[in-house]
Parts: structure tokens; sequence; C-alpha cells
């Protein structure tokens, strides 16, 4: 169970020359700061999936750098299992397994060694980190490739050694930043499948993306944010009630764009 | 720490071309340009010597004797000419044709005896410009001559050989050096192994630097890297250390390899020089080095991995690196000047210090008090710079720019 509460953050904007024309029109840019997450809350229980949505540079990315640890927030609280991560970010990366859509791989290593490589950082042994590999190379249908160097996969390849990477420590929440971003039909299948798995574990996911589908064929609750701010959260069903029928309109209606 | 460490000098090693430019590069290439360089140069005056030279000589028949030794050699071929002694044009003209190589005017009052006519001047036309042998060639055969006509001299006068010398050279001064020759060879090149060495390890530990940073970030490792739950100063303290191996293995490979080449591409006497030079050196100077070496390396790495850091790419990275290497020439260049010494402000200077106690070192010359500011203010730097490469970690603004 994951538990986020008004969670906010700014950034100081080094030149407000450089800023886009769409970033000087955002009502988020007060002064020398843009407030880029606002106010977000969202709750995933176990066993569920939570899609985040939201239009691009609404803050779902910083929103999830935060729930990695990656960043740190000005305010607000990160709950896992009742426990507030935030003042304790190397508990937060014990709990927390992350991947990026635009995750990458060391490419002179091999995905067993890539996925060695974060399973010591872990501090795993390296019994528990062989048997979690074939444990993972079973699910995700690694071992043909597994022992080559990573430079040479594809695509596909590349996520599913990612994934393995991503939840090697046996994490008690699993994070993903738009996993199917830029994936071919068979690389984006092999996320939804693995997220399918997660949730017959019992492991919460939270993901963000931009494909209303996905949201349907996974998605237990949703949660919608724009301009940092929280719009919408509720379980699918309320999501697809907004609006007749299509999700797209459902979007759209809860970020006022009807 | 190490875990970080021997993962990135795993995928070090699995790289190419960084391989390629830290230890091939110079195991190979320098000695192939030092040896290129000295082959050619040596072809070179080589040819200048045995080149068969075209002259003309004005005036040949006041000294007969001369023309006809010059004639008698080899490799210098007469060609005739008309022109007198006067047409200075008209023997410019024959040398910039390349009609000949040089002229050689004699004048009409040439006299083979000292005694009646005082100071004999000849006139040689050359251009002077291009590498060329002429002068030495044709000193061989008039300072024959010359001697000849002076002994024939001083018989005429009947004056001993005793006096001779002293007519020819007045006052002798006999100069005695008591710099050995470790202290004479290393004020010759003691300032330019500094110099060599800080270049090395720079550019050596460049490649990796860029690679464990901006790489990273471009290859979008890093920020799965930041959440794992390793404490950030680990994480820095890890590629610290492989930045400055790097370094210090590319300049070792270097310098190893320049010496070996240089032994075997020298011969005989060099080879006793060398080996007689170095063992001049204790090993505790060369322990001394080392040592002093150490906190260099960690200011560069320092540096760079800050620097690596901050750059969004991999080119960003070496824009930053570029102008690098010439702020660490200054000091090294400085430490070169002659009348500068390792004394006073200039111990406190970083790099500079070193370089300079390098120098001495190798001299044999050390004031080995100096190593108390030498150890203080490069030990601080590097200190205050690596602590300021784990704040750089932590900052949001720079990981994710």
């Amino acid at each position: 169970m994951i538990e986020i509460k008004q969670l906010a953050k700014r950034f100081t904007v080094e030149n407000p020359k450089k800023l886009s024309e769409q970033e000087k029109k955002d009502p988020r840019l007060k002064g020398r700061f843009f407030h880029s997450v606002q106010n977000v809350n969202f709750s995933c229980n176990t066993g569920q999936v939570l899609g985040l949505l939201g239009p691009n540079g609404a803050g779902k990315t910083t929103t999830l750098r935060m729930l990695s640890s990656a960043l740190k927030p000005d305010s607000g609280q990160i709950l896992i299992d009742g426990e507030d991560v935030v003042q304790n970010p190397i508990l937060a990366r014990q709990k927390i397994g992350f991947l990026s859509g635009s995750t990458g791989l060391y490419g002179r290593l091999s995905g067993r060694e890539n996925i060695e490589y974060f399973g010591k950082l872990h501090g795993m042994n390296a019994q528990a980190i062989n048997d979690k590999i074939e444990e993972l190379a079973q699910l995700l249908d690694l071992s043909t490739f597994l022992d080559r160097r990573s430079e040479n996969y594809s695509t596909g390849m590349k996520q599913k050694v990612s994934i393995a990477r991503a939840v090697v420590h046996s994490p008690k929440v699993v994070v993903l930043d738009e996993p199917t971003t830029g994936l071919d039909i068979m690389a984006t299948q092999t996320v939804i499948d693995f997220i399918q798995t997660l949730k017959v574990q019992q492991t919460p996911v939270i993901f963000s993306t931009h494909h209303l589908d996905e949201v349907k064929e996974l998605c237990d609750t949703v949660t919608v944010i724009d301009e940092g701010t929280t719009k919408f959260n509720g379980d699918l069903d309320s999501f697809s009630a907004l609006a007749d029928g299509s999700l797209h309109q459902s979007f759209l209606t809860t970020i006022g764009k009807v | 720490m190490w875990l970080v460490f021997r993962k990135e000098i795993k995928e070090l090693l699995r790289d190419r071309k960084t391989l390629f430019f830290m230890i091939a590069l110079p195991l190979l290439l320098f000695p192939l340009i030092f040896g290129g360089v000295a082959y050619f140069s040596g072809k070179a005056i080589e040819k200048a010597q045995t080149k068969t030279l075209n002259y003309a000589i004005i005036g040949a028949e006041n000294a007969p004797i001369l023309s006809a030794k010059i004639a008698e050699v080899d490799d210098l071929s007469q060609v005739n000419t008309d022109l007198q002694s006067g047409n200075e044009t008209g023997i410019k003209a024959l040398i910039t044709s390349e009609t000949v190589d040089f002229v050689l005017v004699i004048p009409a009052t040439f006299s083979d005896d000292i005694l009646s006519v005082g100071q004999n001047t000849l006139t040689l036309y050359l251009n002077d410009a291009g590498l060329n042998m002429v002068q030495r060639r044709l000193n061989k055969i008039i300072d024959n001559i010359a001697e000849s006509n002076r002994d024939q001299a001083f018989i005429t006068l009947g004056i001993s050989e005793e006096i001779q010398k002293g007519l020819l050279e007045p006052i002798l001064v006999d100069k005695v050096s008591t710099a050995d020759k470790r202290e004479n060879i290393g004020e010759k090149i003691g300032g330019l192994i500094p110099y060599i060495i800080f270049i090395l390890c720079l550019q050596g530990a460049m490649l990796p630097a860029t690679d464990i940073g901006a790489g990273e970030k471009e290859r979008g490792t890093l920020e799965t890297l930041l959440i794992s739950p390793i404490p950030r100063n680990q994480l820095v303290m890890g590629k610290f250390f492989t930045i400055a191996f790097a370094g210090v293995t590319s300049a070792m490979v270097t310098v190893g390899s320049l010496f070996v080449w240089g032994v075997v591409l020298s011969q005989g006497m060099a080879i006793e020089l060398i080996t007689e030079f170095m063992g001049a050196i204790s090993a505790v100077d060369f322990l001394l080095m080392f040592a002093m070496l150490v906190p260099i390396v960690a200011i560069f790495a320092a540096v760079l991995l800050s620097m690596s850091i901050y750059a969004k790419s991999f080119k960003e990275a070496q824009g930053y690196m570029t102008p690098l290497v010439f702020i660490v020439i200054i000091p090294i260049i400085l430490a070169m000047l002659p009348g500068i010494k390792l004394e006073g402000i200039y111990a406190w200077v970083p790099l500079m210090n070193v370089a300079l106690a390098i120098k001495e070192l190798i001299k044999g010359t050390m004031d080995y008090m100096a190593l108390i500011p030498i150890f203080l203010s490069t030990t601080a730097i590097a200190g205050l710079l690596i602590a300021f490469c784990i704040y750089w970690f932590n900052r949001e603004k720079v990981l994710f720019r």
C-alpha cells in the first residue's frame, strides 16, 4: 500500500529567457520559481494497478521521480505501508522498483551483469541474485540473450532486462514512468504482461502513460494530474462514467478541455 | 564503493576505443613519432653532407693550390663562369637560378705567404636559409691549407711550439663544473618530465571521465543508479577512483613505453647514459615523485568528474574539459622558466610546486623541507575538490538539468 499526500515540488528558473512559450504562459511560473508539482494526492492498494494520466508537462515525471527518491519533495508525504519515506530516501530505494521509459543499460556489460550490478548495489548476496535472475529469466524469457553484451540488444530485449533490473530486489511497490513510450507492439506487450504478473503477485503498480487502451486493460484506479494538481482520483468505472463510453472524452472532461 | 569501482573498470576494459587511446596509442604512436622524426632528420642531414654541390670560383688563378684541392673533392663539381669579382648581382643571380650552390671569390692579393700579406679574406656567396653543409665542407679544405701556411710562417720566424700555443691562445680558461652529470641533465630534462606526466594523466583520465558522468546521463543509466540504495558519497568515490586509476595507468604506460623505446632506439653510449642517470636517482626519490602525483591526480579526477556530471551529453563534457589542458599547462610552463625555484610562495602553488619538486628530485638538489608545503597545499585542494564533487552529486539541479 502506497499513499501520496499533498506532494509539492518547485524548481528555480535559472534563465527566464530560455523558457518555452508554453512555459511562460503556465500559471505555475511564479517569479523565479516554477511550481512543477503543487498538490498531488493518490493512493494505491495491494494488488492494484494505478494509471497516472496527464498532458505533457503536467508534472507526472516529477511526481514519479519524487516517488523514486531521485528528487526530494518540498512538502507532502509519501507513505509506504504507513512509513514516511521522504525523510528516509534509502528506505524508499529499498522498497520501490523504478523504471523509466528513457532508461538505458550499460552497453559493454551483458544483461546478466547489468542485473547483477544492481542486485549487489541493493546489498543482495551472489546466491540470492542468481536465484532471482533465474526466476526473472523464466518469467521474462531472457535466457537466450542474457549473457550477450547488451549494446547489441533489440529494443524489446533491452526493455525486458531493464524490467528485470528494476525488480531484482523484490520491491514492495513498482513505479513505471511511461514504460511503453517509443516501444514497438511486441515490446509493449512484454511490459503489459509483466504488469499483469505483478498484479497477480499482489504488488501495487503505479505507471504513467498516454495510452488509454493500456489503462482500460490494466488499471483498477486512475489519477489524472494537470498543472501539477490532482484533477481526478477514482476507480476505472467512475473514470469512464465521466463521459459516454470514451476514455478520451473522460480524460478531456477531467482537465476541463470539453 | 569498490563495487562501483570494479564495475566501472570492467566497463572501461571492455571499451576498445578508450583502451586504444590509453594504451595502444602511447605504446605504438610515440615510438613511431620520435623514431620517425629521428629517422627523417638523420636522412636530411646525411643528404646535405653527401649531396654533390655545384660551385664556381672567381679568381682561381690567385690561389692555385686551394683551387686544385677543392677540385679534387669528389662531391664538389665546378661550373665555369666568366663573372668578375665585383659583379655581385651576377653572382647572386647565378645562385638564385640554382646553376651553382655556392660561389667562392678569391682576391688578387691572395697569397700563401702570411708574412708578406697578412690575413687573406675569401668571400663565400651561398643561400644560407636552408639546411646546408657548404661552409662546413669547404672549411675542411681551407683549414688544412690555412694551418699549413701558418706553420710555415712560424718556422720561418723560428718560434718554438710552446710560444706558438701562447700566440694562438694567450689565455686559456679551463672550466671545471661542480654540477655532476645528473644535475646537468636534470636541469635540461627535469622541467619536461612533469609536463609530460601531468598532461598524460589528464588526457588519460578524460575519456573515462566523460563516459562515467555525462555518458551515464546520455545513456539513461544515471537515474537508475541514483535511486539504488548506495550512499551518494560512495558512488562518487567509486567513480572518482576509476578516473584517477585510468589517469595514472595511462601516464605510466606512456612513460614506460617512452623509456623502453628510448633504450631500444638509442644504442651504445646512450644506454649507458640513461642507466647511469636513472641509477643516480634513489628509490626514495622515485617514491616521492609518485607520492606527489597522488594528490595531483586526485585534483584532476575531481575536477573532471564534476565537469562530466554537470554536462548533459558527451559532447558538452568534452567542451568543458578541453580548456582544462591549457589551464594545467600554465603553472607547468611557469615552473620551467629559469630563476623560478621551489622556495617561498612557489612551494605553495599547486601543480607548479610539484612540477618544481620533480625537477629538483631529478637533479638531486631537492630541499626535503619543501615537501611540507607541497603536500599540505595539494592535499588540501584535492580534499576540497572531492568534497565539492560529493556536494555536486547531491544537487538535483546538476543531475537533472
